[in-house]
């Protein structure tokens, strides 16, 4: 249904609301094809660089000279005749470090041919009768086997990279020489990593250090959900793990004839954490900021010292406010104790709080409230002294209630400025590990979850319930990394869907 | 100078970036395999002059005790190193680890874990299965045997073998009380105890809800038993539980009476007596804090007894173990060492030594008789609560969380009919840790090419076994396995062949632990699979 500015403005406000509504619903499908496009896209580009470069190195064979050849297979060769040195001389010392990093012995070839199977011997056990003892003969190591594939692959990714920059220098230099300009020295070099390739010598450091320390695990960790890597298959000292395809992915998601259990498990803990970061986020953002607009309004008394109250919830560190708050509310903590004492409850009635499904779900949802609402005051505070106060003027002349203000003025303005901060304390919030491990331990126990690895409870998000898994019973790594895969792709398509609708992204100019 | 303090900071973003990734480079510092298989470097096994003992010499160990115990097990080493025959000298730290978490640390990371550590009973059965525990000697076991009770060796034992060393045998539960707030005639009365602790507003505090280990008190009540069975790899194979009946019926109705009540509180800490309990089902690990809280005004007696339709029944528990665990090594000097180190920790004097500045209660036999021991009276306690109480056999990790929840059941339940129902799935719970699935197996192999779900090739189930006509055609691997449809577990047994051995290449791969069998020949074979008994046998047609 295509309206006209015009008629949609002429139509009732409940119309236009719906109207909004609805839109947004259709703009979903849009938006992952839209996703799915740019994907498509990118690989289609991706396909057709690789191509380019193929078709480079190629061409850079057939028409470079003999000292170009060389360089194809003795890295620097090229550099070091045309008087680079130091350039050759690193790509030479690059070569021989990976040469001597895969052939060496349990080098980059052992690796890589260990890991299609993750190992072949398990360790076994043997009587040693003249000790009187057994001891233990330890054989192949799955889990290194698994990280140092990874490792050899990042690093044989990194010598192609290399190689292909040498095929480039030399066509470069080839090129130099041939127009009868002078090629740069070793002294050039250095001088220009300090000038203009400065961005290059500040960002080799903190590059190298994202990758090791972060794109590297993430791999390995990614790789971890595909074996059946657990308690007992270490891949050390009971028994080898190996790879299971997706049969993790297929348990969690019941497909196939397998267990529901998981399945049915990840359905209910996943609708509970949606529920609780959509709570936990709003509830917060509201509540913090009408607390900011009092304490702002003029004619309030002792500003300061209000604001100081609620920051005192601050300085205390979480952990220890959020283990004495599950105290207080526990059967006999202090809530209840002091109900009873002035009896309100009698005898030792209690009201359940924490220890029944739907009361403890309010609960954690109230306490975090509690926990939150100062930290959205201090930025709400800042923002809201920011607003023009002209347009709150102006409003007044024109006879605006405060109401309308508000829905006006101030929400269009907070949420212009603190819309990718909700976005973030969303995805915060669904993985909230302190708030409900600290408050519940993710309990009441859900009787129906107990078989899912680690018996998940009421109040568990998906965060609690990985841990539960890799501490639990059996220490299911497994089935830890096929939730983080999956939470991971459901906070993502969440992200990325948001972040295009946020009016921060959409209208930018809107307040500059 | 900007562009300097620029690298500055990029050098700073790189160091709080290794910061995070931490962790993650210490798995890394696993031995290489090349290495690990090495016999032991000499500079290890320094011999100690004068002596002719093969163990002769200075090793360096870690031991993981609780708090309590550190101080003690750091004197205990040092004793051992000046008194015994052999020369072994150790250089011992000693950390602080619970009994508790020990299991779960050394599963966690086998390598970083200690030589030695102390660990409760319930992480036996995960601790063996994950390669964490090094078998005992011959002579190591039997002493061990002879020498601590029965239910101690039953605790430290898969199926024969023994895996580690009885430390105490007063993992058990009783009751702690306020003499001044309960009447001592209402000891043995479940019913009273409840109703003098509504009466004056006091707490019954019994963890029921979080921990089956106390929740099955009222089962072994009514006269249930819990029992699995291990092979001897640790694997459990099967179970027998007759808490989903008549008897379990009875139980899950005096459990029902505690956990409804308004005065019971989940807890098993002595804590509680200063914040309004009465009566607190603990430990004797719990004594010296009770004592303190309440002084003389502290009682100490057996479970009381739960009434169910006229009769009465006396609350049983699980007698349970701490024991010492040594870990695997590849050199057989270094483990004979560690293991003389932990007969010595474990024997009578040492289990004396332990009660007299730790109080905890001895499974040595020698040591049980000693009459400070018997004076305990948390120990007391334990001894009348024992004619109730059931050994703790080797129990799976998952057990655990699915009996915990019966508890929680029992409470919702609103009659009779959710009682049973409880029962029932908590019985469904247990039967699908042996198998996953009930829908019957699959034979995957060579002649399907390997599909996990193929339904031609799913085995019908007769007379209690499950059965398949199989043909196996001629290849170069004419081997499979049975399968839980859609996986690809090699947990059922194959290993075990009863009939047919001889039909067979090879049955299992030791390697990699795939059990998988593979025929001589091909041809036409009617295979049997005895879920129960975990047994195959194989005829050729």
């Amino acid at each position: 249904m295509k309206l006209t500015d015009l008629e949609y403005l002429k139509l009732p406000k409940w119309r236009r609301a719906l109207i909004k509504i609805a839109q947004f619903f259709i703009s979903i499908p849009k938006a992952f094809l839209n996703l799915f496009v740019k994907i498509g896209q990118f690989f289609k580009k991706a396909g057709l660089a690789i191509g380019r470069e193929i078709k480079d190195i190629v061409l850079t064979f057939k028409n470079g000279d003999w000292k170009t050849r060389i360089s194809y297979v003795i890295m620097g060769f090229g550099n070091i005749t045309r008087g680079q040195i130091l350039r050759g001389l690193l790509f030479l010392l690059f070569e021989g470090v990976f040469l001597f990093f895969m052939f060496k012995p349990t080098g980059g070839l052992y690796w890589l041919s260990m890991l299609p199977s993750l190992g072949k011997e398990g360790p076994g056990k043997a009587y040693d009768p003249v000790y009187d003892t057994y001891v233990t003969a330890y054989h192949d190591n799955s889990f290194q086997i698994l990280l140092y594939g990874v490792l050899t692959i990042f690093f044989i990714i990194a010598f192609i990279f290399t190689w292909r920059l040498n095929v480039k220098q030399n066509k470069l230099a080839q090129q130099i020489l041939d127009s009868g300009k002078k090629l740069k020295s070793g002294k050039d070099d250095l001088r220009s990593m300090v000038d203009d390739n400065f961005h290059k010598t500040l960002l080799a450091l903190p590059l190298t250090g994202i990758v090791v320390f972060t794109v590297m695990p993430i791999v390995f960790m990614i790789l971890v959900a595909f074996t059946n890597y657990d308690g007992t298959h270490d891949g050390y000292s009971n028994a080898l793990f190996t790879w299971v395809g997706l049969d993790n992915f297929n348990t969690m998601l019941g497909i196939g004839s397998g267990t529901k259990v998981y399945a049915a498990t990840f359905g209910e803990i996943l609708l509970w954490t949606l529920v609780w970061a959509f709570f936990a986020t709003f509830t917060n953002y509201f509540l913090g900021m009408l607390v900011a607009m009092m304490i702002n309004k003029k004619g309030i008394q002792f500003k300061k010292f209000w604001r100081t109250v609620l920051v005192m919830t601050i300085a205390i560190p979480q952990f220890i406010s959020l283990l004495y708050v599950s105290k207080m509310f526990a059967q006999n903590g202090m809530v209840n104790q002091f109900l009873q004492s002035i009896g309100v409850l009698k005898g030792l009635d209690y009201i359940h709080f924490l220890d029944e499904a739907t009361p403890a779900r309010i609960s954690v949802i109230l306490i975090n409230i509690w926990i939150g609402i100062p930290y959205l005051m201090l930025i709400a505070t800042g923002i809201l002294m920011n607003i023009p106060q002209d347009l709150y003027e102006s409003a007044k002349i024109d006879g605006a209630s405060g109401w309308k203000q508000y829905t006006k003025i101030t929400l269009p303005y907070m949420l212009f400025i603190t819309g990718p901060y909700l976005l973030t304390s969303f995805i915060g919030n669904m993985n909230n590990f302190n708030v409900i491990y600290l408050l519940t331990g993710g309990g009441p126990t859900n009787s129906a979850a107990s078989t899912a690895a680690g018996s998940a409870g009421y109040t568990d998000l998906l965060i609690t319930w990985l841990f539960k898994i890799t501490t639990g019973a059996e220490s299911q790594y497994y089935f830890a990394s096929v939730i983080g895969i999956l939470v991971f792709m459901i906070v993502a398509a969440i992200s990325l869907i948001v972040y295009n609708l946020m009016p921060s992204v959409k209208n930018e100019e809107d307040f500059q | 100078m900007k562009k300097l303090i620029a690298l500055v900071l990029a050098v700073a973003m790189v160091l709080s970036l290794a910061a995070c990734g931490g962790n993650k480079d210490n798995t890394t510092a696993a031995p290489q395999p090349g290495t690990t298989t090495e016999a032991p470097k000499p500079a290890d096994t320094t011999p100690a002059p004068g002596t002719a003992s093969p163990l002769a010499g200075t090793y360096q160990i870690k031991v993981w005790a609780p708090e309590a115990a550190v101080e003690l097990t750091k004197k205990q080493i040092n004793d051992f190193n000046s008194s015994n025959a052999d020369g072994i000298k150790f250089e011992a730290t000693v950390e602080a680890v619970s009994e508790a978490d020990a299991g779960t640390n050394v599963i966690t990371d086998v390598d970083a874990a200690g030589d030695l550590y102390f660990f409760a009973q319930d992480q036996f059965a995960r601790l063996v299965l994950a390669g964490g525990l090094a078998q005992l000697g011959q002579g190591a076991g039997t002493i061990v045997k002879e020498t601590n009770d029965a239910g101690a060796v039953a605790a430290a034992s898969v199926g024969e073998d023994l895996y580690a060393y009885p430390l105490t045998a007063d993992n058990g539960y009783f009751m702690y009380y306020d003499k001044s707030a309960v009447d001592a005639a209402h000891l043995g009365s479940l019913e009273d105890l409840i109703a003098d602790c509504e009466a004056s507003n006091k707490y019954f505090a019994m963890e029921l809800e979080n921990s089956a280990w106390y929740a099955i008190s009222f089962f072994f009540g009514a006269g249930c038993v819990s029992e699995w069975t291990t092979d001897n790899d640790g694997k459990f194979i099967a179970v027998n539980d007759d808490i989903n009946s008549d008897k379990g019926l009875i139980g899950a109705k005096g459990l029902q009476k505690l956990v409804t009540s308004k005065s019971h509180i989940e807890s098993s800490d002595v804590g509680e007596f200063s914040k309004g309990a009465a009566i607190v089902v603990s430990g004797p690990w719990a004594y010296n804090d009770a004592k303190n809280i309440l002084g003389d005004n502290l009682g100490a007696a057996e479970l009381p007894s739960f009434t169910v339709d006229g009769q009465s029944y006396h609350m049983g528990n699980f007698s349970g173990y701490k024991l010492l665990g040594v870990k695997p090594t590849t050199d057989a000097a270094r483990s004979a060492s560690l293991h003389k180190l932990a007969q010595y920790l474990t024997s009578e004097a040492g289990q004396l030594e332990r009660f007299q500045a730790i109080a905890w209660g001895p499974a040595n036999k020698a040591a049980q008789d000693n009459a400070e021991v018997k004076a305990n009276p948390s120990l007391a306690a334990l001894a009348a609560q024992a004619p109730y109480s059931k050994v703790q056999g080797n129990i799976p990790g998952t057990w655990w969380d699915i009996g915990k929840v019966i508890a929680t059941d029992i409470k919702d339940a609103a009659d009779e009919a959710g009682l049973k129902g409880a029962l029932e799935s908590y019985n469904t719970k247990i039967q699908n840790v042996l198998k996953i699935d009930t829908t019957g197996f699959i034979l995957v192999g060579a002649w399907n090419d390997w599909k996990n779900d193929d339904e031609a090739y799913r085995m019908e189930a007769k007379d209690g076994a499950f059965m398949f006509t199989l043909e196996v055609p001629q290849s170069d691997y004419m081997g499979g396995r049975i399968v839980v449809p859609g996986d690809w577990g090699t947990d059922r047994g194959c290993l075990i062949v009863t009939e047919g051995v001889d039909l067979l290449d090879q049955v299992g791969d030791p390697n990699n632990g795939d059990n998988n069998i593979v025929f001589k020949e091909a041809g036409t074979y009617v295979i049997t699979y005895n879920e129960a008994a975990n047994t195959i046998t194989i005829v050729k047609k």
